[in-house]
Formats: structure tokens, sequence, C-alpha cells
């Protein structure tokens, strides 16, 4: 495949900021969505406000940017009006969890089929750098200019207590395994809820010592553990730094799933 | 095949720079004309996936295509070669 | 052949609806509306419909909003605090054209108000809510052959202008019991498909662009960015936002006299009562028990667009008197568009206005 054939590549370059991950999370989605081989006319892609909602105007698909929060309750209605269509969302971390979160466990409640994709830049890049509900403790942004003093949302242990059917956290380095993630989520029945973490250099990296893109990178990279890594060493009595990613597969189950033709 | 940056859409973030394994991605030095400096290749013809995509059927590593946020990074078919005069000088 | 039922308002809307073909419903339940919800949970799985209940009103206009896009005919019930929790996405379909019904079974407000009796204190809301200029239409029935007749119709006009269509009831409407005829089939007008070759956003000559459903290969992106003809966002540009909003406005008012839809009654009377939905009916008895040719009646089915010519049908009128259960927010719509005396007659707290106040009245001016 090339990436061409997927983006409306009239409206490129796009709008992210240089070296923005969710670029990146786009490719790893298509290259996703093209293996599982679906055809662009049965795929919608679905988002809120946000950097992460602008992604799907760049698909050649049916794409529905909606309003503030609230991309999985359309995406809800898409899909139970017709099931055919494999519905994806693309999210952010203030999108999701902050203004749509009732949306957000209510649709792994429901357990709809849906992929939904958080792009979490731990900020709200494209209003300038608020705090958002995923920034850590500590972190700098422009609500928060001595440090955020209020604990961040852990999504995944939200999606996978709510009661979604596949759970997994990666970051914008690991692409490989990211993809996979996603094309997982995708065949999987239910609720997918795949937690991507993205540089955001602009408005978050530049004010939290880690200025260059590539130094978010290399955070990502040095601090990501996996989920099977982290439970050994719970195992045995060793501690996990705070600051330590856990990232891979968070969840898989087969509960009844809402909005697959029977 | 050949590995192209394409100049319209590269916004110079060097995220190549740091996956590639031959290390084919060099930071660049100039601005082009729309104020991005592009990263160099540095001898792309080494890159896997140029040499062995059409024997496997598949992208080899193209872990600097993944990670590129702005869509830039592909390759490209060559033409077929053309016979060229070469004066050897002894 | 026609049937005759004898049931509730709310229960009519929902029968009307379904015999629009409205096959999905997302909502949540808020009285006096929740009836509506329970009669499409029972009926819409039984013809192939699809019921869900949301977890907010917000959500519940997001999954109509989204259903709708598939092709689906869609609506959603609720009363005064969940429309006012739906007004972005109400925007967002205006800005976006999807077809898509809103029932309003409004209700004592503001706020929580009054939950089990009615009022009209949410017509400006309609049409003014969201953020933005724009138009849409509002119904407003007055008995529960209308609530049934009207919800039907407001399918068609939504799925021809692309718009939301509201149908602005009352608690005494939407929980009266009174006869009604189920014709057999209703008039069921088709949304206009994109054509091939046209850009999604590219409005024909009654300024409705076809309509892309999804799933069937169109690739259009639907955003509530202010967007150009090809639907990509474009919100920086003076010209095409002004060209996109005049259009979504001018695409309703343009049409307002041909879609007008009202009763009138004497029209050469010198004292007219304008009413909609249930002040109607404290008129229709005046009118019943004075018998005065001087009295008319204009009663609005469709009240916005509010079509001014329908006043100059008047032409001996001396005074409107307008009976609302708010405090005069058509009446003030009507004194903007004549020169002659306009009495508005509010009533607040719930209850129907006295026919014998309003024939006192009426005997005052005559």
């Amino acid at each position: 495949m090339t990436f061409d054939e997927w983006l409306r590549v009239d409206r490129l370059p796009h709008i992210y900021c240089a070296g923005c991950g969710n670029g990146t999370v786009i490719n790893c989605t298509l290259s996703a969505v093209d293996q599982m081989g679906w055809k662009k006319e049965e795929i919608v892609f679905v988002s809120g406000i946000g950097c992460s909602s602008r992604a799907p105007g760049y698909i050649v698909t049916d794409s529905l940017h909606t309003t503030h929060g609230r991309a999985i309750a359309f995406a809800t209605g898409i899909k139970m009006a017709n099931p055919d269509l494999k519905v994806v969302v693309f999210t952010g971390d203030g999108d999701l969890a902050a203004i749509g979160g009732n949306h957000f466990i209510h649709g792994c409640r429901r357990n709809i089929d849906l992929t939904v994709i958080c792009m979490n830049n731990m900020i709200y890049g494209m209003t300038g750098g608020q705090g958002s509900p995923t920034t850590p403790r500590g972190a700098l942004s422009t609500t928060t200019p001595y440090g955020s003093s209020e604990a961040a949302f852990d999504l995944c242990g939200l999606a996978a207590a709510a009661g979604a059917n596949y759970v997994a956290r990666y970051t914008s380095y690991h692409v490989k395994e990211l993809t996979l993630a996603i094309r997982t989520g995708l065949g999987n029945p239910g609720f997918s809820f795949i937690e991507a973490l993205v540089q955001c250099p602009t408005n978050y990296g530049r004010r939290n010592k880690l200025r260059q893109v590539s130094d978010q990178i290399e955070y990502f990279k040095s601090h990501a553990i996996l989920a099977q890594k982290a439970e050994r060493m719970r195992e045995e009595g060793k501690k996990i730094p705070d600051d330590m990613i856990i990232i891979g597969e968070l969840a898989r189950r087969n509960r009844p799933a809402l909005g697959v033709r029977k | 095949m050949r590995l192209v940056i394409d100049e319209s859409r590269c916004k110079g973030c060097n995220l190549c720079t740091l996956v590639c394994p031959y290390r084919i991605f060099r930071p660049g030095t100039k601005a082009n004309p729309r104020g991005v400096i592009v990263p160099e290749l540095d001898r792309p013809e080494r890159c896997a996936n140029c040499r062995l995509q059409r024997l496997y059927g598949r992208t080899i590593c193209g872990m600097c295509q993944m990670i590129c946020p702005d869509q830039a990074i592909s390759w490209e078919e060559e033409g077929p070669c053309e016979p060229m005069k070469v004066a050897i000088e002894y | 052949m026609s049937r005759i039922d004898f049931m509730q308002g709310n229960t009519a809307c929902a029968e009307g609806a379904l015999a629009a073909g409205c096959r999905f419903f997302g909502g949540y339940p808020i009285t006096p509306s929740t009836e509506i919800a329970e009669h499409m949970a029972a009926k819409l799985p039984k013809v192939g419909g699809v019921f869900i209940q949301m977890e907010d009103e917000i959500a519940g206009i997001a999954s109509v909003i989204g259903a709708s896009w598939t092709g689906a005919r869609a609506m959603t019930a609720t009363s005064g605090p969940g429309f006012s929790l739906m007004m972005e996405n109400i925007g967002f379909a205006v800005m976006t054209e999807t077809p898509c019904v809103v029932v309003n079974i409004q209700r004592g407000g503001p706020s929580t108000g009054q939950p089990t009796m009615a009022a009209q204190g949410d017509m400006l809301q309609c049409r003014f809510g969201s953020h933005g200029d724009y138009s849409i239409i509002a119904l407003s029935p007055a008995s529960v052959q209308e609530m049934y007749d009207l919800t039907a119709e407001a399918f068609n006009l939504a799925d021809r202008f692309r718009i939301p269509v509201f149908v602005m009831a009352d608690e005494i409407i939407g929980h009266m019991r009174e006869r009604l005829m189920i014709p057999d089939s209703v008039h069921r007008g088709e949304r206009k498909l994109l054509g091939k070759g046209n850009l999604p956003y590219q409005a024909d000559d009654d300024l409705v662009p076809g309509f892309p459903v999804f799933g069937k290969g169109y690739g259009v992106h639907v955003t509530g960015l202010t967007h150009d003809e090809r639907g990509y966002p474009c919100a920086t540009s003076p010209s095409v936002h002004e060209c996109l909003v005049k259009r979504l406005v001018d695409k309703v008012e343009s049409a307002r006299d041909s879609i007008a839809s009202c009763d009138i009654v004497n029209p050469d009377a010198r004292v007219v009562f304008i009413s909609y939905g249930a002040p109607s009916r404290a008129v229709e008895q005046v009118l019943h028990d004075i018998h005065n040719d001087n009295v008319g009646h204009l009663r609005l089915k469709l009240v916005w667009p509010f079509a001014e010519s329908l006043l100059s049908r008047f032409s001996n009128a001396e005074t409107f008197i307008v009976p609302e259960l708010n405090m005069g927010q058509m009446a003030r719509e009507i004194k903007r568009h004549t020169n002659r005396r306009v009495i508005p007659v509010p009533k607040l707290g719930g209850a129907l206005h006295d026919p014998f106040d309003l024939a006192a009245l009426v005997e005052e001016l005559l």
C-alpha cells in the first residue's frame, strides 16, 4: 500500500506542527486498516474537536468531524443505524477524557463495536497548551504554570474498568506495535480502545524540558515498559517508578458487543 | 525503487533521522523555498526496502515512512536503466 | 382503509414518526416527553429500526445526527432542560445540513421548572438557541391528530431542506388523549441524493445540496467547521463563511411562504387571534361561543420560519391577540411584521387560557 491512496492528497501538508505525533498515528491507523483488507466505502472515521480530530479530514473515506467530546456518541448512532459500516473514532485526551468522559465510559459499558484511537499528547494542543486530564502531576502548561497539582487520568484503566473488549497502549515511537494493536482492535468485536501517547513538541515538550522532537521520542523509548514486564516486576516485589509508561495489550475479553450484525 | 522525501510535505522534524537503522537520513543544513530544512539522504541506495521490496513483495523495515508524521517519505519506481556511455580512462 | 384510534399525544407522535419511516431513535428520558421514547422502544425493533437510550440528551441528538448520515430517518424527543443540552449539536446539524427531527414537549421553565405542566417557553430557543446565524423549521401541533400528522410531515421537511425540524408541542398536547384518524399511509418525500460529479456541498437551485449517504462511496468529509463546496474546512475565509451562512439561512427563509401551514377562520374579521399549540384550543372555544364574523383566527401549524404574508390575509384586522403559554415570544415576532395593534396574552404556570377571559377581551375590543 501507499499512504497516498488513503489520503486526500490535495489537503496535504496537514495542519500539524513539525514533529507532531498525530501524523504518525494516522500512518499506523491507515496501515492497520489496509491490512484488514477493508474497502474505503465501508469505513467511516469520526472525530471530535482538537488536533487529533483533524485527522479524518485527511483520509479519503467518509468522515465526520463533530462537536467537542461527542465523537463516540455520533459514532454510536452511525454504527447502530448501519452495522455494516466499520466505524473508527479519532480522539484526543481532552476530547475523550474531559468533555467526552461520559460518552467514553458509556461507550465502553455498551461495548459498542467501535475502534477508538486516542492520541494522547497530555495537553490541549490546539488551544495553545492548557492542562488536560492526562497532564502528569507537576507538568507545566499555560493553565498550570506552577506545575499540575492534579493526578492524571489512566485512560486505559478507565476503559478496562468500564468494560471495553480490547484495551492497549503504545506510543508514537512504537509504530509497529501500535499498528498491530490497532489492527487487533479493528478485528475485535466490541469496544476497542487504543491509547497512543504522542509527542507535542510545540505545547508540551517546549514547556517541560523536552524541547526537541527527539527528546520526547527518546523519553517514550526510555520510559516505556511492557505490561508483562511490569507484571513480573510487581510479582518480584520491585518498584516500578511512577513516571514509567506501561505499554502493551492491557485487556482483551469477549463480552457481548452492541452494533454487530447477528 | 528509490527512496524520496516529498519536500512539499516535509516539515523538517528529523524523526526519520532517529529511526533509520542505516542512518540514511541526516539532518539537513539548508532551508528549502518553504523555509523547511529537509533532511538529506546519505547514499539512499543502501536502503533495504529499495533493493528488496520487489523481491519480497512487501515493505521491508519502512520505519522512516511509518514514523514520518507528514507522510513525506515514500519509495518511487525507477525507470529501466538507460545505457550510458562511460569513458574509462586508463 | 384508515382506522380510528384513541391515544395520547406522545404516542401519536411516535406513531406518526414510524409511519413516516423513522428507523432510529436516540434519546434520554425526560418528563413530559418520555412516552415517545417508550413507544419507540417498543415499536422500532419490530419494524427493523433501532432504539437506543443514550447517556444524556447531548449524546441523544449526536446519535441521531450520526444515524441520519447513514441515510436513516432519525429523531429524538425531549423537553426544556434536555433541549438546552442539545443546542450545540443542533447548530452542528444546521452547519453540516443533517436532516433530523427533534420533538420538544415543552414544560415550564427556566431550569427544572414545572416538569408536568405545559408551557411554550422554548419557541425562541428553538429558533435562536444555538450560536451563530441560522434558520430552522418548527411545527406546533394543537391536537393529537396533529401530533401524528405534523411529526410525519417534519421528516419530509427535514429531508427536503436538510435541516433539523422541531415539533414544538407542549405538555397539554403531549399528554392529552383524543380521537385520532390513522391513515393507511402518509406522504413520504425522498431525501435528494448527491448527484454524480457534484461536489458534496454544491447547492442546487433550491439552495440545498444533494445528500451523500455514508457507506456508498461518496468519500465525503462532514465538518462543523466552515467548509467550502468540497466539504473541506475553510475557516478563515470571510467570503466562504458569508456564502455558506447566507445559503443556510436563505434555503429556509426563501421558502417560508411556500411551506407556510395554518388554519384561517374569518379572514375579514376586525379582531384576530393568532395562536399555535395548546392555546389554539381555548381560542377555538371562544370562536365557538361568541359566533361573531368580526372575530378571526390564524392558527399556525408551522411557526418558524414565520411567514409574515399570512398577516396580510386579514385585510380588515385592527387588532391581533396572541395568547401564548409564555411571556409573549411569538407576539414579539408578530409585532415586528405589522403596524396594527398586537396584544400579547401571556400565561405562565401551566394552566391554559380561560376562554371566558379571552372572550371578555374580545368584547372589550369590538
